[in-house]
């Protein structure tokens, strides 16, 4: 068994992996994600998956549902990190599955895989706490600077985090963006991974988030159009159900954080694509507690002060 | 000054008691708690916006917790009505603890209203007994292995940390009931198997004294704070709402502000610590540790308040703090330097200029050089420590000032800079380099690096490069025109490793964002974007990072107006780059080229194929060169794009510019000098006759103008 395979085995059970083996981990992902496009191609069979948000356990709930990597072919559409109390060994068995199987696991970037957010929302202080020094999150984040943008399904799926952007209204615009950077406060990079589609506008609205815009009706469908694709498929809001369409089955959001924040109460959803792009929702539940390891957050075992 | 009282919000004037503000919180979810020390809402009696601004993040905290649990309360209260009045009188007295009693405080606690809350807080409080009494019956109930009865205690002890009340909290992490406390949570009813915390608390966790604290209290307080910070995150990291984590961590650090005050105000400890850390007699595994526990000092110091960790950060420099972690950076154990670069961070976040004043000294000067050689060291498989940021920080010339930022940037630019090139240059292949080869850079001292650097050292020498573009642009203009800086970055464009040559990209783009006339000449004269595009042409039809940084750059270009880069992009380069005109970027770009051509045609007639003649026929082509420089006010029409909102260049916190070229046509041309502090980091080069560029003659002032870089306020 291959030092790679002993990790993801490893990751598997939820223990993260030596600090070493990050390094090493997040130096091969670099070399194989700088070779993909801001508008990755993917091939269909796919089964595409929303926010994880450090969620370990329901990440494992949801390859029970929806098979093991390799054997499906799988897309997130990022938010892997933050909120939940295993970031670290979510992110790193996603990343080492990628290395593994580049050709049969893509990631996307979402607007939580960043310095900014994650010095916030969680991933930072955990690093910190299960390593003792911020070296991983260092490396981790260095990492989002090269995750994939985007990704088009058969040339029929346009696949993104947040939404679109008014910056942004052919997939061809996206390709001369330099993605290697902090997501940005505004711009089209910004906008991809932070916009929301919402029902009351028409066209374009500011977002209550700070960051992104909101986009109506006229907008999903002028770029469905003009880029020729069926419908987008994002994640970024919480849906009660697991996955919601919206403007006519323009776009569907797709969540996979089963009970979010492990209180929100929600079931949560993938979408499996089959080879003709057949359409088949899996939705689940959280991990029951039973399976869940006991200290959520393992204190550093000694302490001068 | 201000005061919350039940459901309001009193501000009242220091200074003649005058109320300032009178606002009845409301259930509805209308406030915002902004950065860490604004409270905003729309205030619904008066229809407008309020914003309440704190001096200190705890106060505003600290009001901020009391809105959220009136407004709790209001909720609960409103939910709960009826229970309000029929259980409020009821409740009287709470029955004595026993093991029979259990099941009715159970009850009594779990059926309790808000209001029954607050007064069952006080019972508990009032009863002197009930802890003490609590906690025997738990130990009878675990000698006889009463599982209902611990459940129950459980339950009833969960509930009562759930009641967030301070005062309990006090009593029971006392040191008295804090481990039983701990205890009767082992036995969570939802989980089959029972959780062992004290055992891991006795038995695996170590207590480290590096130097023997004395004072009781102190060391209570220490304990304190691990054991409440372990209840927290493990013990109840499931369970607890925001309010209760907000109150622990209160505590936390409380105990943690205590802690490092006693121990920074007790003179003996301090100098036995440094004494310690400085004698040849202190054991190599003993000095690691002091150096550990000094790292914890200082973080916990945050707990202080700004003007007490300040004094406490010069007081530690005073002692020799940085001479001990000059030591550490020499140390083989990576660890170790680790911790010591840890230890410098925490002292940059809190005031850059210690370390700054430090640096310049001439006991100092060694520190520095240890962070270039740190950053240039090949750590193996441990993790490259934090040199660049450190080095990036020190650098940072926006929150430098005056005589320590010329002398911190001479020191550097003297003695490092050359350094750092020369690692680029003796890992990079260099055929093709017939200038630089074998010639060093001229200063510093030469890096041995015959194996070949690991590339994320190359990489993160790039990126420190492209800080100090946007940070001292005049200082390191002279090192790009008189080293052949540039050149020797570019060589980066030949590793293996993709992401060097995207970095490389970076780099020149970085420059080219400062629209400085001479560097564009440069670029051009010295065919300096050959690298770029060849990587671009090896690159081929593959779409990834390096293609999307290479258009993007194009992109910028044409956009931006560059009409000399323009001109000798498509000169020079479009027999390779016809084979990309499929791409929308390279088309635009010869669209962009031709009406440029064509206004030029109208004006002169002069020869432009070859831009690098105007080193000789420069008086001829002087018009001609003038237009291309000119600006232009015609709308972007070869534009593709349908680019609308105008993006400003932001720098993002890794500190290279965010490639968001702005669509103004304004600020494509010579407009906009701003008056820029980084001015003063100008000094003309020395005059080198061979060298001196023709087209920096007579234009010195002109160097020295510089285009207002947006958006710095970003840098996080």
């Amino acid at each position: 068994m291959s030092d790679l395979d002993r990790q993801i085995e490893q990751l598997k059970r939820c223990e993260p992996l030596k600090e070493s083996e990050v390094k090493a981990l997040c130096l091969k992902a670099m070399e194989i994600l700088v070779e993909e496009s801001n508008v990755q191609r993917v091939d269909a069979p796919v089964t595409i998956c929303g926010d994880i948000h450090g969620q370990f356990y329901d990440m494992k709930e949801l390859f029970k549902v929806g098979g093991d990597c390799p054997k499906t072919n799988y897309m997130f559409l990022g938010d892997f990190v933050d909120r939940g109390f295993y970031s670290v060994e979510t992110f790193l068995l996603l990343l080492a599955l990628k290395v593994r199987y580049p050709d049969r696991i893509t990631l996307i970037r979402g607007n939580h895989e960043s310095r900014q957010i994650t010095q916030v929302y969680g991933f930072y202080d955990e690093c910190l706490r299960k390593y003792g020094s911020v070296s991983v999150w260092r490396y981790c984040t260095d990492i989002f600077d090269y995750l994939s943008l985007s990704a088009l399904i058969e040339n029929k799926v346009f696949s993104v985090h947040g939404g679109l952007s008014p910056a942004i209204s052919t997939l061809d615009q996206i390709r001369t963006i330099d993605r290697k950077q902090e997501v940005p406060h505004d711009g089209a990079m910004c906008d991809l991974l932070w916009s929301d589609p919402e029902d009351i506008v028409d066209g374009w609205g500011l977002s209550p988030r700070g960051a992104g815009f909101l986009f109506g009706d006229s907008v999903v469908t002028s770029f469905n159009h003009s880029n020729s694709i069926d419908y987008i498929c994002r994640a970024h809001q919480l849906v009660m159900e697991g996955y919601k369409w919206m403007f006519k089955n323009q776009i569907v959001t797709v969540w996979s954080a089963p009970n979010y924040c492990y209180r929100c109460g929600n079931v949560a959803a993938i979408l499996e694509l089959d080879e003709n792009l057949n359409k088949q929702f899996r939705v689940f539940d959280a991990a029951p507690q039973e399976s869940r390891g006991a200290p959520a957050k393992k204190p550093a075992p000694d302490y001068f002060l | 000054m201000e005061r919350s009282e039940e459901l309001g919000l009193y501000v009242i004037d220091e200074e003649d008691n005058e109320t300032l503000l009178l606002h009845r919180i409301t259930p509805d979810d209308i406030y915002r708690k902004q950065e860490d020390t604004i409270i905003s809402w729309r205030d619904p009696e008066f229809s407008t916006e309020l914003a309440l601004s704190f001096q200190e993040t705890a106060g505003c905290s600290y009001i901020w917790e009391q809105i959220c649990n009136v407004q709790r309360s209001l909720h609960f209260s409103t939910l709960n009505s009826e229970a309000f009045h029929s259980m409020n009188s009821e409740l009287r007295e709470l029955p004595a603890v026993e093991l029979s009693t259990l099941p009715l405080i159970l009850k009594t606690m779990s059926e309790s209203g808000i209001a029954d809350q607050m007064r069952l807080t006080d019972l508990i409080l009032n009863d002197q007994d009930f802890f003490p009494k609590l906690m025997d019956v738990f130990r009878i109930c675990e000698d006889l292995e009463n599982i209902d009865g611990l459940h129950m205690i459980f339950k009833i002890v969960r509930g009562i940390i759930m009641l967030n009340s301070p005062q309990i909290f006090e009593k029971i992490f006392g040191d008295e009931l804090i481990m039983d406390v701990i205890g009767s949570l082992e036995y969570d009813p939802d989980i089959s198997h029972i959780q062992h915390h004290r055992n891991f608390l006795k038995e695996h966790v170590v207590f480290k004294e590096a130097i023997p604290i004395r004072d009781p209290h102190v060391l209570s307080k220490i304990h304190q704070t691990y054991r409440v910070g372990y209840l927290k995150d493990v013990v109840l990291a499931r369970i607890l709402d925001e309010g209760t984590v907000a109150n622990l961590n209160s505590i936390i650090h409380a105990n943690n502000a205590v802690v490092v005050s006693l121990l920074k105000d007790d003179s003996t400890f301090i100098q036995e610590l440094f004494a310690r850390l400085g004698s040849p007699a202190t054991s190599a595994e003993s000095k690691k540790n002091l150096v550990y526990f000094l790292h914890e000092f200082c973080s916990l110091s945050k707990s202080l308040q700004m003007v007490q960790q300040l004094r406490l950060f010069r007081d530690l420099m005073n002692e020799g703090i940085f001479d001990i972690i000059a030591d550490t950076l020499q140390s083989e154990d990576k660890k170790i330097v680790l911790t010591g670069t840890d230890i410098l961070i925490l002292f940059l976040n809190q005031d850059p200029n210690l370390l700054r004043s430090y640096v310049v000294r001439q006991e100092g000067i060694r520190l520095l050089g240890l962070l270039v050689k740190g950053m240039i060291t090949d750590f193996g498989e441990d993790m490259h420590c934090q040199f660049l940021e450190i080095l990036r920080s020190l650098l940072d010339s926006y929150t430098l000032s005056g005589a320590q930022r010329d002398n911190i940037i001479e020191i550097f630019y003297e003695k490092h800079l050359g350094q750092l090139i020369d690692v680029i240059t003796a890992s990079c292949p260099n055929e093709e380099v017939p200038s630089s080869s074998g010639k060093s850079s001229g200063f510093g001292e030469r890096v041995d690096t015959r194996n070949g650097m690991k590339p994320e050292i190359l990489s993160n020498i790039c990126e420190l490069l492209c800080f100090c573009v946007l940070h001292h642009p005049y200082r390191i203009k002279c090192n790009f025109l008189l080293d052949n800086l540039i050149e020797k970055v570019l060589t980066l464009t030949r590793r293996k490793e993709k992401y060097l040559v995207v970095a490389a990209v970076r780099f020149v783009r970085t420059i080219l964002s400062r629209h400085d006339e001479h560097l564009i000449n440069h670029f051009v004269k010295n065919n300096l974007l050959k690298p770029i595009v060849d990587a671009f042409v090896s690159n081929g039809d593959r779409y990834n990072l390096l293609n999307s940084a290479i258009l993007e750059l194009f992109e910028f270009i044409r956009k931006e107006n560059l009409k000399s880069l323009l001109k000798y992009i498509v000169d020079s380069f479009w027999n390779e780059l016809v084979k990309f005109e499929h791409l929308t970027s390279i088309q635009s770009l010869k669209v962009k080229y031709e009406q440029c051509l064509e206004q030029c045609g109208a004006k002169s007639t002069g020869d432009i194929l070859d831009p690098r003649k105007r080193n000789d026929e420069r008086a001829l082509e002087k018009e001609e060169e003038d237009y291309f420089n000119e600006d232009s006010d015609e709308e972007d029409t070869a534009s593709a794009s349908h680019t609308q909102k105008p993006h400003a260049q932001s720098v993002s916190s890794n500190g290279v510019a965010a490639g968001y070229p702005s669509l103004s046509p304004r600020s494509s041309g010579l407009v906009d000098y701003d008056d820029d502090e980084d001015d003063e980091d100008y000094r003309p080069p020395p005059k080198k006759q061979q060298e001196t560029p023709e087209a920096d003659e007579g234009n010195i002032e002109s160097l020295g103008m510089k285009r207002k870089l947006l958006s710095k306020d970003k840098e996080p």
